[in-house]
């Protein structure tokens, strides 16, 4: 969409208040547009908002209501994307001032389909529902060994875990990769997603995941719970 | 018999034994007699095809991880860049025209069950590669071996299926890497009906023909096709090395693949009928010009299975007006190239055997009735997108695919069905019923079907009230209790359990 197709284009982000700006700025996620996200996370960084600030109250406030609204029907698949990548846009610019910080990320998560299943369509689509919400994302793509996996999992020493497949003569690898971590005692160093259309919520549990996601949304609303539950129990 | 009968023959025993016979005769596949519902004319055909070799030109299509393909691919003129390959305009086209059959004979075990695919001809098979089962205690679960049996057995008593079809469940119970010798042993086994071989590796593949040598013989099956098996195109534009492989072994054994292009259209292919088609055509292109270089001549059809993904939720959609569009074109198509066309099924989105999967079905089959469907895979069975096959849909998939047999025979005009004589007799005022023309056609002249229930409230009322599903419960319960398998020579039998327990220990089971 273009800035043609709106009569208020001499809005300047500048030019308004902190509270006009952030409600501003949940329209422009919403409406999917990037550069003003970027533009409208360093004008508030610039009036010495804090990067975790403007992470909850402009990002991830304007994001739970793209959620909300898609849960509804109201937003459609497309629309969710480009606001999760005008998230991204956001998320560039604050990560490093979180790290610098030493604010706790919202989380970050390895995800990749496993060993024969080259098809990547849903999990790419739940890595970017994932860095809607948020998330760092290192995404290893597709036909993963144990070893793939336990190679990422140690040099991005990721919170999350999300293994994806869509054969049924692939799914049980899921099995494979869960029973190499609990052989290496680091299964509960990560929370385990799975997904798939032949998965169901049995097979997440007879694999020995945290949590089985029906779609991406979902995935995207479970993980940060299942991350908050994990942290709280440590502590 | 002894000593002479006291009675006349006929009577009530008579009858009853006639009518429980299936007055309709068993014939190995449908022969067609109405025309093709040409959806574009051939103008907006030939843009379609100007487009997809401008696809095939331009874009190219991934060969991924498979040298072999490449190699060929190569030799044949094609510009290959990595994995991409890219085709000079029509040469697909002209590799695929010179060498691949209109239509060929699938052998059966039983030579009465034999099925032509290509032509005027539609052969019916059912739902296929379900990891779930609704089963007829109305749980969703994993499927199981004995689910699989259990649909092999229905599908072999149903005279509107004419072929066993594949992986008609998944059986998940089996370990990964050995399920195929169950698979295929179940087909020959429970069913004489042709059936499909392991794609899901090409040493699977191999064990399905080494399996089949058993059953035809090596030599009969080199100068003849008793496999038609399923390579799914990984769309968009992308053929992996796991179906290459598999596709492969069969040509090089003689025995037929449907190419298809698997389409979530939104996701997996662009957002129109026109450009979906384009896609799907190119991708059946390079796929079959792919096979017919590794063996010239081997059977090979033009596969589409195309649905619509919601824009809204991302979900597959299935029975409404684009998919139906899209098979018709793509039906066009194979006929312009020439080759057999394989599509439709009783597809659907509904989580159980309701109205939302009976119309949404029945908009599918009617589509693939009209367009022209060769070979109809996914036509008993299919659920929630594939995701399930149901007992009590599979029953009700049976009833149209019966029907389906009835319309495509179209409008017979000889001297009897023109009916003057009842016409004549009749005349105006009084009824037909008892009309002499009548008494001589009336068990033959309307399809009867099978579930549904047209009698009086009263009596719907006072037999339970069931609904269709339940109905088809009660059918497939009957079915199952009354299944009486095909003769099979037991040395036939025991080689085949041979070849599989000397396979089957060769490597240890393994999950993936």
């Amino acid at each position: 969409m273009t800035e043609e197709n709106y009569d208020d284009e001499e809005i300047i982000l500048s030019e308004l208040d902190d509270e006009e700006l952030v409600l501003q700025m949940h329209d422009d996620l919403y409406d999917g547009m990037r550069e003003e996200i970027i533009e409208g996370t360093e004008i508030l960084l610039a009036r010495n908002w804090s990067a975790e600030r403007v992470l909850n109250e402009a990002l991830v406030a304007g994001m739970t209501i793209v959620g909300v609204d898609f849960r509804d029907g109201i937003l459609f698949v497309p629309e969710v994307l480009l606001a999760a990548n005008a998230m991204k846009g956001g998320m560039a610019i604050l990560k490093p001032l979180l790290v610098e910080s030493g604010i706790e990320p919202i989380g970050k998560m390895v995800i990749g389909t496993v060993k024969g299943d080259i098809h990547d369509i849903g999990k790419n689509l739940v890595g970017m529902m994932m860095e809607g919400a948020g998330f760092e994302v290192v995404d290893i793509g597709i036909n993963n060994s144990v070893e793939d996996y336990l190679a990422a999992l140690e040099e991005h020493k990721p919170d999350i875990l999300g293994m994806s497949a869509l054969l049924t003569t692939t799914m049980p690898y899921m099995k494979v990769v869960v029973d190499e971590l609990v052989r290496l005692n680091i299964r509960d160093d990560y929370v385990v997603l799975v997904g798939g259309a032949p998965l169901n919520e049995e097979f997440g549990h007879a694999v020995g995941a945290d949590g089985y996601c029906r779609d991406a949304a979902q995935a995207a609303q479970m993980a940060p719970l299942l991350l908050h539950n994990r942290r709280a129990s440590r502590g | 018999m002894t000593g002479r009968s006291t009675r006349r023959s006929g009577g009530r025993e008579a009858r009853r034994i006639s009518r429980e016979v299936n007055i309709e005769q068993v014939r190995p596949f449908i022969e067609r007699k109405i025309p093709y519902y040409e959806l574009l004319d051939d103008a907006g055909l030939e843009l379609i095809e100007k487009n997809a070799d401008t696809v095939l030109e331009q874009i190219g299509i991934d060969f991924k991880e498979f040298p072999q393909a490449l190699a060929l691919f190569k030799a044949a003129g094609a510009d290959v860049q990595g994995d991409r390959v890219r085709f000079p305009r029509g040469m697909c086209r002209s590799i695929i025209q010179d060498s691949a059959p209109a239509e060929y004979v699938q052998h059966a075990r039983n030579p009465e069950r034999s099925v032509t695919i290509g032509g005027d001809r539609m052969v019916l098979a059912p739902a296929y590669g379900s990891p779930f089962i609704r089963d007829l205690d109305g749980e969703r679960r994993y499927a199981t071996i004995e689910d699989f049996r259990n649909l092999v057995k229905l599908a072999y008593m149903s005279p509107g299926l004419h072929h066993s079809g594949g992986t008609v469940c998944e059986p998940v119970d089996v370990p990964v890497n050995k399920r195929h010798f169950d698979m295929i042993y179940s087909h020959i086994k429970y069913s004489d009906k042709p059936f499909m071989g392991s794609v899901t590796s090409a040493e699977r593949a191999q064990d399905t023909v080494d399996m089949v040598k058993l059953v035809f013989g090596e030599e009969f099956i080199q100068s003849n096709t008793v496999l038609t098996s399923l390579i799914n195109v990984n769309s968009p534009m992308t053929f992996d090395a796991t179906m290459l492989g598999a596709a492969t072994v069969y040509a090089e054994n003689n025995q037929a693949t449907l190419i298809s292009p698997f389409i979530l259209a939104g996701a997996m292919s662009p957002v129109t009928v026109a450009g979906t088609v384009t896609q799907i055509l190119a991708e059946a292109l390079a796929g079959m010009a792919y096979i017919q270089l590794v063996r010239p001549g081997v059977p090979v059809v033009f596969g589409t299975f195309a649905a619509a993904v919601s824009m809204q939720s991302g979900a597959p959609t299935f029975g409404t007006p684009e998919p139906s569009k899209i098979m018709y074109l793509a039906a066009s198509l194979a006929r312009r190239l020439g080759v057999p066309f394989r599509s439709g099924g009783g597809l659907c989105g509904s989580k159980i055997a309701d109205a939302q999967a009976a119309y949404e079905s029945a908009n599918t089959l009617q589509t693939a009735a009209l367009c022209g469907v060769n070979f109809m895979l996914h036509a008993a069975g299919w659920l929630e997108g594939g995701l399930t096959v149901g007992y009590e849909k599979f029953i009700m998939d049976l009833d149209q695919a019966n029907m389906l047999q009835v319309l495509l025979q179209g409008v017979d005009l000889s001297e009897n069905e023109q009916a003057m004589s009842a016409l004549h007799e009749v005349g105006p005022g009084s009824h037909f019923l008892g009309a002499s023309h009548t008494q001589a056609n009336f068990e033959t002249a309307f399809y009867r079907s099978t579930v549904a229930d047209n009698n009086s409230f009263e009596q719907w009322h006072q037999e339970g009230g069931l609904d269709t599903a339940a109905r088809a419960n009660i059918i497939c319960r009957k079915m199952l209790d009354s299944y009486q398998a095909p003769a099979m020579e037991p040395a036939l039998d025991e080689a085949l359990i041979e070849f599989i327990g000397q396979r089957k220990a060769q490597f240890d089971d393994r999950d993936y």
